[in-house]
């Protein structure tokens, strides 16, 4: 029989847990609390801007500006937040992965964001595409519509799955 | 003030919050979504009144959409607000953190309404509106980084 070398999620949790890292965002007085304020700050850069281009796509805001670009000049905020949300989101797991493991809510939060990253490549590999058609549309496409729609509620729930994450895993 | 605050958690609706921690969790989180709509409104409308994101449309034309968002994602956050600061208005309201954060929540929804809104409508000198978004971003970052204070250092 060959040896099994393969990790399981759970042990791969148990070892970042583990890391330097872990212990160290675990241990330290003001690690968390530092490391969630960023979180936070990074969550209300990110998520606050991109709401205001899903609206836009949804046809409901700012429906004067072109599409393509608000994506333009949305983008480095929206991006610069996203970093700062997984940077330090990546470090809080790393400092409680076993107890995040077993939290429904941090599941929750997991398949919110795999969608959201899903809608976001659909997004940009097909609709985008033929923006030219409806950039200066005020009422964007269905699929356009759709995209926005998904975007605000797969991010609103992976905020609403991660508050509920503190009250739950401690 | 103090009394009312003695009354407000013995409330009923005060005992349900305190009672469950699921509600309040709960509350938490949409109280979150609130200040997320807020803050993201307000980074839209002084950015863009500081003439990085749309420079050649008049500046009322982003401000007046995203005053819309400020509004809602107020009123879902003063909503849960009150409901979270029910069951513990007498530890609250002395908190030093909390009093900053309701002080520069005030001072940012003023400032946004009286002079933002203003200089955004009317014809004014870049200086001018570079200035406002600057005193309007440092205030609404400010009330962010008060209310992750609040939450950590309650």
């Amino acid at each position: 029989m060959p040896q099994q070398n393969v990790m399981t999620l759970y042990q791969m949790f148990e070892w970042l847990e583990a890391t330097s890292l872990g212990v160290l965002v675990r241990e330290s007085a003001w690690g968390f609390p530092i490391l969630v304020a960023f979180h936070l700050m990074g969550i209300m850069l990110s998520v606050g801007t991109l709401v205001w281009f899903d609206l836009r796509l949804l046809g409901v805001s700012m429906t004067g500006v072109r599409a393509s670009l608000m994506y333009r000049r949305l983008m480095p905020w929206m991006f610069t937040g996203f970093a700062i949300m997984f940077i330090s989101g990546f470090m809080l797991l790393a400092g409680f992965a076993t107890n995040a493991y077993g939290n429904v809510y941090f599941r929750v939060k997991i398949i919110a964001m795999v969608l959201a990253a899903v809608n976001a490549f659909l997004y940009h590999r097909f609709t985008e595409r033929r923006i030219v058609q409806w950039d200066d549309a005020p009422g964007p496409p269905t699929a356009a519509r759709m995209a926005g729609l998904v975007s605000i509620s797969v991010w609103m729930t992976v905020i609403l799955a991660g508050r509920m994450m503190s009250y739950t895993m401690f | 003030m103090a009394a009312l605050f003695v009354w407000l958690e013995g409330t009923r609706l005060a005992i349900t919050v305190r009672d469950s921690l699921t509600l309040t969790g709960a509350l938490s989180a949409v109280h979150l979504v609130g200040f997320t709509l807020t803050t993201g409104g307000a980074l839209v409308a002084n950015l863009n009144l500081l003439g990085v994101l749309f420079p050649g449309r008049p500046p009322i034309e982003v401000t007046r959409p995203a005053s819309r968002g400020i509004a809602l994602g107020l009123t879902i956050s003063a909503l849960t607000g009150f409901l979270l600061f029910a069951p513990r208005a007498t530890v609250a309201s002395v908190n030093g953190i909390f009093q900053t954060k309701m002080l520069l929540l005030v001072a940012a929804v003023l400032f946004h309404t009286v002079v933002h809104q203003r200089v955004a409508r009317v014809a004014t000198s870049s200086s001018m509106r570079r200035g406002t978004a600057a005193v309007g971003l440092l205030l609404w970052t400010s009330l962010a980084l008060a209310g992750c204070a609040y939450i950590l250092l309650e």
